[in-house]
């Protein structure tokens, strides 16, 4: 009996301990949730609650129409799906061929990726400007495209290589009595059976060119030219003034898409990371 | 015939992966081997906003100012980034742990639950939070904190004007962010331990601490290793929540928190000391390339 009551205890206690843990991961965007429907706008005033006594969609039809939003969630469309189909078409064969041959050089030229890798993206942004000004690539999305693709090019060939090398050769070489070549061992053998890790490079990609607010504020000038990362990043509130209804309106808007893709992948998102893995 | 053909096959063998990799290895020849040979150079000339065109070689004296003359800034910002690793994957991995052994008992039903919700920052987009916290908790006008303190009969303050607040804050954040994927790999490695040693250690009178200290930690260890270095990595060079809670360009804050990729960048972009901002990039990233060289075996046992 007394048992009994400390086990009950026990998981009350449990409950309540992870219930507020819950409350906390949740809390900004709760709190941006209920300012962007609070009809009231009385957010300076100390008698504010998570429900809103007067509910209202007004910011968000302001952020829809007031705001070039349209137009930045086109542009941030546009590079993120032009970026994954380059990153993707220069990634996969040349994992493939770090994976199923033996050059010379493989050895080196994998371990010397690994540590380029090592150097922080956001410290190369002025050598790239010095690169691509003179080509005319800053101020337009040819250029975002290629920074992105190169940015993503280590990671996208590492993480497919190390999962290729987990597929055994055999079939393949079975395919090869056959006759087939090199592109229908790939698209035919390979890529079926890389699919989680596939999937997930591709998502990392879409993800990190929708987030990526460095590089799209510097090499793009003129509102119309932002992606949603840099939209927002415009948008945004400071300290005394700005429109943080409207902002946190536009937060959630511009959060939906990667919170989508991310629950769809999320069960193939540890064993596609982990197998193949940038982890040498 | 058949000879011929073998030396053919080696022949392609040779030429055949590099043509496949050839559009892969010039992108990453571009974007990112070019910057780190470019920044080399430029670390090595008297590169600013004066001699922005005519600038000469000047040696190694950009590196003699970082290193050895410290009022130059960096000396101080590389130990507040080594401070701010260090708190931050302590905290990381002691909060983790427990929050994982507490997800693994076995009362409780909704774990799941807790779970999923659990991981929702690990989803959303990084900046977009940062830039919630920002405005949401810390402003001193309609940001949460100041509320409830307000609530609470305290004094209102402006969190992220003053230097320890500021880091603080930042730290919340980073934790924040960065605890979702440390709970994940802490709850797979704490269910691949074995049930039988506690069993076991519990017939023998072991205790919570003794089994944790004795049992736990020595099991998981390998199985976290690569996934702490990395996440070491990842807070070093962490630029997201310091810049965009202190650092931004036009609505700085006050507080200099600057950790070695902040004060890179501000040297570059905001006073245009692109000398000075290389040299310091290369000694980032040398630090970098020797701290992974001294991990690579940790790394490779496991991965």
């Amino acid at each position: 009996m007394r048992r009994k009551l400390k086990t009950a205890i026990k998981t009350i206690i449990l409950n309540i301990f992870f219930i507020i843990c819950c409350f906390i991961a949740l809390i900004p965007v709760l709190y941006a949730f209920s300012v962007s429907l609070n009809a009231q706008n009385s957010l300076v005033g100390s008698n504010f609650s998570f429900i809103p006594a007067e509910f209202t969609l007004h910011n968000y039809k302001a952020v829809f129409l007031d705001k070039p939003v349209l137009l930045w969630m086109k542009n941030s469309l546009i590079l993120s799906v032009s970026t994954l189909i380059i990153a993707l078409g220069v990634s996969i064969p040349a994992a493939y061929a770090f994976s199923r041959y033996r050059f010379r050089g493989r050895k080196a030229v994998l371990y010397v990726l690994l540590l380029l890798n090592a150097f922080p993206t956001v410290l190369s942004m002025f050598a790239i400007y010095r690169l691509l000004s003179p080509m005319g690539l800053v101020n337009s999305k040819l250029g975002l495209v290629i920074v992105y693709t190169g940015t993503m090019a280590i990671f996208g060939l590492w993480n497919m290589k190390g999962y290729f090398d987990t597929i055994p050769g055999g079939i393949e070489e079975a395919a090869k009595i056959d006759g087939a070549n090199d592109w229908q061992l790939t698209t035919k053998i390979v890529l079926p059976l890389a699919k989680p890790s596939v999937i997930v490079t591709a998502v990392m990609i879409l993800i990190y060119v929708w987030n990526e607010y460095i590089y799209a504020t510097t090499f793009m000038t003129g509102g119309d030219q932002y992606t949603l990362a840099a939209g927002l990043y415009s948008l945004q509130a400071t300290e005394t003034s700005g429109n943080w209804p409207i902002f946190a309106a536009a937060s959630l808007v511009v959060s939906v898409p990667v919170l989508v893709i991310f629950l769809l992948v999320q069960k193939h998102m540890v064993s596609g990371l982990t197998v193949g893995g940038m982890k040498g | 015939m058949k000879r011929k053909r073998t030396i053919q096959n080696r022949k392609s063998h040779n030429v055949r992966p590099w043509l496949y990799s050839a559009p892969s290895l010039v992108l990453i020849g571009l974007i990112v081997l070019f910057p780190v040979l470019y920044t080399g150079y430029i670390s090595l000339t008297n590169m600013n906003i004066y001699n922005w065109f005519d600038y000469t070689l000047i040696g190694l004296k950009n590196y003699m100012t970082a290193l050895f003359v410290f009022d130059a800034g960096f000396l101080a910002a590389l130990l507040r980034t080594v401070l701010w690793t260090a708190v931050n994957m302590v905290l990381q991995l002691v909060i983790a742990f427990v929050l994982a052994s507490l997800l693994n008992q076995k009362e409780l039903k909704l774990r799941g639950l807790y779970k999923t919700i659990l991981m929702f920052p690990w989803a959303m987009p990084g900046y977009v939070s940062i830039l919630l916290w920002k405005t949401g908790i810390f402003n001193s006008r309609f940001g949460l904190l100041n509320q409830w303190m307000e609530k609470l009969g305290l004094q209102t303050r402006v969190w992220l004007s003053t230097d320890v607040s500021a880091f603080l804050c930042c730290t919340v954040v980073n934790l924040w962010l960065a605890l979702p994927f440390m709970i994940m790999i802490m709850d797979g490695a704490l269910q691949s331990v074995d049930r039988s040693y506690y069993e076991c250690a519990r017939l023998n009178g072991a205790g919570v601490r003794q089994r944790a200290f004795l049992i736990t930690l020595p099991l998981i260890r390998p199985v976290i290793a690569p996934s702490v270095i990395i996440t070491i990595f990842t807070t070093f060079k962490q630029f997201d929540v310091v810049y965009l809670l202190t650092q931004q360009s036009g609505s700085k804050t006050g507080a200099d928190i600057h950790t070695v990729l902040t004060y890179a960048y501000e040297n570059a972009f905001i006073t245009n000391n692109y000398g000075f901002s290389s040299a310091i990039s290369i000694l980032i990233f040398l630090l970098l390339i020797v701290f992974s060289l001294a991990t690579r075996r940790e790394l490779k046992e496991d991965g």
